[in-house]
Order: structure tokens, then sequence, then C-alpha cells
């Protein structure tokens, strides 16, 4: 087995989010990949990474310079429940529904990750049970209680790859389901957090009833690099589609 | 090697503003508009208000998260960050999930629960802040920290620190083989920083219990270079020919349109070296202090 480092480059400024991928030793060389997806290449001469680094740097931010969000005109309408973890769309605008939420009973919900992406880009108004609104604040905090089945460090690889183009969702939670039975327990299987999504690549033409594979699973590591013992079980659970493992950095 | 500038101002701007009346500033407003910080897995977030969301950019705590919201400005910090606003500059206060204000050994214990090096690695941050040094992670470039002697939009980053600890329990097992010490000064010559290595010993009476145990341990600080004898033969002009040599020859290799025999290249070299040389010395001590640890 090897492991093949890859850095992502950073859309808006630097998360500090790096990938994993496993691939399969090559027979022949055995030798390990490396692989760059990015354009300012890591293959470190002298000259060459002093632009690298000022790549790195310049994306700190001065007064005044943090970039403003376009204003969007469609804006959608959804209802926070508390018991389910998940928001119930009441107003649905844009198309950005394409990609976000999943469907239950021909009614649409979002997960934590998915209303606070949203949120956060001015997508959509949330409204608590009585009809107030709820703001990032109460949002955040609860991300920070951590009964809707998703932590900190996973949203902000969710709001990476969204604002990337990838389509995200989670591991074991069906994108769309019609009949009643299992309904309820799919549903619960929300709030439980998972460190693993199904990711597919950015794609106009997505439909969540069919979605197909997903291009690749991504696991969200904690402090350590994952043991053989952890990617092989992994491995197994993802039944020949790719695994890619992320990291996510503080400060 | 000194501070590396970027653009002609910004020396100026930074001697005209210094790092330790922004820090000042940025406390005080904190205090004021009574700003707190919400715990959220490994990181802290706020929002700010205007004023203090300037401060906090200029200071360089944390990192802005862009979102539509317009009367308020977030931010997230790291443990480090929030912990030196909260217990070193006491200006912020800080909520857990249940909304409520923690204290500082519920803080404590909520951060060494997720990080449990985090004493070490805050003892190295909280050092060199002190110090007026920019401190921001140096997670990537593979070390622990990165230090700028001013804010990153003017200055390039001098350093890149490695936080180690004493004895068999190290807390990040760096350095242990001459392979990793080697990929560390490679690369940090790579990106013109300097290896910095923080070493944090303990003394009698450390328990990780409490923050308490921070005045419990000291610093202390060595850089580690690579040192080239082939470059180093003729101790006279050793700042002026061998530095010329060297980035004449880098130059020669990289970049076809300087040549060795080019005479004007070679000439702004010498005055560049010139430059530092005839500098005021009384000048120089005093820049030379401001980089002192």
């Amino acid at each position: 087995m090897t492991i093949t480092l890859i850095e992502e480059s950073f859309a808006t400024h630097t998360d500090g989010l790096s990938v994993l991928e496993t691939k399969q030793i090559r027979p022949i060389t055995g030798i390990v990949e490396i692989e760059d997806l990015t354009s300012s290449s890591d293959g470190m001469s002298d000259l060459e990474v002093t632009s690298e680094e000022l790549n790195d740097e310049e994306l700190q931010y001065t007064s005044g310079s943090i970039p403003k969000l376009q204003f969007r005109k469609d804006t959608s309408k959804a209802r926070w429940n508390a018991e389910m973890g998940m928001a119930k769309v009441i107003e649905k605008n844009g198309k950005m529904w394409i990609t976000i939420g999943i469907v239950r009973r021909g009614k649409l919900y979002c997960t934590i990750e998915e209303t606070l992406f949203l949120a956060e880009i001015g997508a959509h108004h949330l409204l608590d049970v009585g009809d107030t609104t709820l703001f990032l604040k109460d949002l955040y905090e609860k991300v920070a209680e951590g009964k809707s089945g998703c932590c900190w460090e996973t949203f902000k690889v969710y709001r990476h790859l969204k604002s990337l183009g990838y389509i995200v969702g989670r591991y074991g939670v069906p994108w769309t389901m019609k009949s009643n039975n299992g309904c309820n327990s799919a549903l619960q299987g929300t709030t439980k957090t998972s460190a693993v999504s199904d990711i597919y690549l950015p794609n106009s033409k997505f439909r969540k009833s069919p979605p197909g594979d997903p291009s690749f699973m991504l696991y969200v590591t904690r402090a350590y690099p994952p043991s053989r013992n952890e990617i092989e079980e992994l491995e197994r659970k993802c039944n020949g589609i790719p695994l890619k493992f992320s990291h996510v950095d503080h400060g | 090697m000194g501070p590396r500038w970027k653009g002609k101002d910004s020396e100026a701007r930074a001697l005209a503003e210094p790092m330790s009346e922004i820090v000042q500033q940025l406390q005080s407003c904190l205090i004021h508009s009574k700003t707190r910080g919400l715990l959220l897995g490994c990181s802290v977030l706020l929002g700010a208000g205007a004023d203090c969301m300037d401060l906090l950019i200029r200071a360089c705590f944390g990192q802005p998260i862009i979102t539509a919201e317009k009367d308020k400005q977030w931010f997230e910090l790291s443990l480090e960050e929030s912990f030196y606003l909260f217990h070193s500059l006491r200006c912020l206060e800080i909520a857990g999930e249940d909304k409520r204000l923690k204290n500082e050994d519920e803080i404590w214990q909520y951060i060494i629960s997720k990080k449990p090096a985090f004493p070490y690695f805050y003892k190295a941050y909280s050092h060199l802040r002190d110090k007026n040094w920019v401190v921001r992670s140096g997670f990537q470039y593979g070390v622990d920290f990165v230090a700028y002697h001013y804010h990153p939009a003017l200055v390039h980053s001098e350093y890149a620190i490695l936080v180690l600890s004493e004895g068999s329990d190290d807390v990040n097992g760096r350095l242990n083989v001459w392979s990793d010490l080697k990929c560390m000064v490679r690369l940090c010559g790579s990106v013109v920083k300097t290896l910095l290595v923080l070493r944090i010993n303990r003394s009698d009476g450390y328990l990780a219990v409490s923050p308490l145990c921070l005045e419990k341990c000291n610093v202390e600080e060595y850089t580690i270079t690579r040192w080239n004898p082939e470059q180093c033969r003729e101790e006279k002009t050793i700042n002026k020919r061998t530095g010329v040599c060297r980035m004449v020859s880098r130059a020669c290799n990289n970049n076809a349109k300087m040549r060795v025999g080019d005479v004007k290249y070679q000439e702004e070299i010498a005055q560049d070296n010139g430059q530092r040389h005839n500098a005021d010395p009384e000048e120089e001590k005093e820049k030379l202090e401001k980089l002192k640890f």
C-alpha cells in the first residue's frame, strides 16, 4: 500500500487542509507516488519555492481587504428541528438544492453542515420553532453542542469542498428515500457524528435519485495520521471506492 | 538573516506603528466591547464589531471567516491565540457549548483534553508574542509555528519554529533522527527561513492540571543552520564576496537572463551589501535589540 500526499490550493484563505489518498502499490516499480494537484509545486528548488511561499503568505488579510460575498436575491427559508438535528426547508429557491439536502417523504431537509454553509453564504433564512430568526451565532453554538452529527472540523472540510464545487453527502445517509419504512431510522442516523463523507466531483447534471457511486470517500482524521489498521478497516467499508483522508490544522 | 520586508515602505510603517501598540489597542477594544469567544472543536470563534475587527487583523490574531453577516465579522482563533487573549492579556471571555462563560480551570481542562501537549506549545507561543513577534501556524512548512517580525502582509516570516520538550517524553517527536533534521534544514533554506528550536524545560512542581504549570517551565532558544565549509574559507570578505558568489551562481543556474559576467547585477549586489555595512551603527544596534529574544 502506498500513501499519496496531495496538497490542495486554497480558494479563499489557508484553512490548513491537506488530503491523503491510499492507492495500491505498483507491482513493477514499488515506488511511492507523489502527485501534485496544484500549480504551485512542492518540488523544492531554491528559487522556485520563494514564489510558493509568497502565494501562501499573500493570503493574509489586511484591514478592509476581507472579500464580501455577492448579494443573493434567491434566498430560501428553513425551520430548524432540534429533535432531528436538521432543518426542514419551507421555501426552496435557487439551484443549490440540486446538490444540497436530503428528500424524505417528499420533503426536503438539510443537515447542520448544509444549514450552516447556506447561512454563512446568505443563501437561506433560518427560523426556530417559534419563528424567531436563527443567526450564525446560534448555528455555531449548535455545532458546539455536538448533537447534530457534525463537529467543527468536519464542517470546515465540508465548507472547503462545497466552496470548490464538490458535492458532499454524509456516508450512509441516502439522498432520497420514498418509502416510509426505515425513514425514521435514516433520519436518526443524522444526529450521530460520522467522520466519513461521500464526495462527488462538481457536476451540473447531478441527480439525487440515483446519484451513482461517489467519486471518492473522505475521512476526517483527528490529531494523528491514520494507523494501518484504521486505513484497512475504512477501505473495507468503501467497497472499492477511492478513499482520501483529510487533516484540519488550526491557526 | 534580518527581516525581509515586502515593498519599500513596509519597514517604515512597522517602525511608525509598533506591534506592541496595536496589541495594546486590541486589548482595550476587546475589554470595552466585552467580546466573548465560543469554544468549538480545537478553535475559538468570535464575532467582532468594526473596531475590534480592524485591530484583530492588524495584530494578526485569528483568521476571518467570510460570511454574509453584515453587522459582525467572525474570526476563528487557534487555541494558543485565544488562550493568549484570555490568560495573558485578560481581554477575552470564552463560553462553552452550554453558552455559559467558562473560568480559567474549565477552559484549561477543555483545551488539555483536545490537545494534551498544549502547555508546551502555548509556552512557546506566548514567549514569542510577549516579545512582539507575530506567531502563526507553521503547518504548511511542517513546523509548529512561523514567526514574523511584523504583520505578514508587510514582511516574510523569518523563523520556522519547532517546539521540543526535554526528556524521553518529548511531545513532538521531532529532530530525533538525522534525516528529520536534514529535511527541516533543507526545507527552511528553501523557503528562506531559519529553523528555530524552542525547548521547553520543566522545573520541579510542574503539573499540567492547571495554567500555573506555565510558570514552572522556561524556554531555551537555539537556531539550527547549515554551515557550508566551501563558502566560508575566506574570513575577510565572507559577507561580500561569498554572498555575491552564492547569489550569482544561483541566478546563473535558475534564471537565463542573469549571467556570471553580468556587471550590472554584480554591482547591485555589491551596493546592497555595502549598504548593510555602512548603516548607522546606532540604528543597527536598535534594530538588533528589537530582534533579540
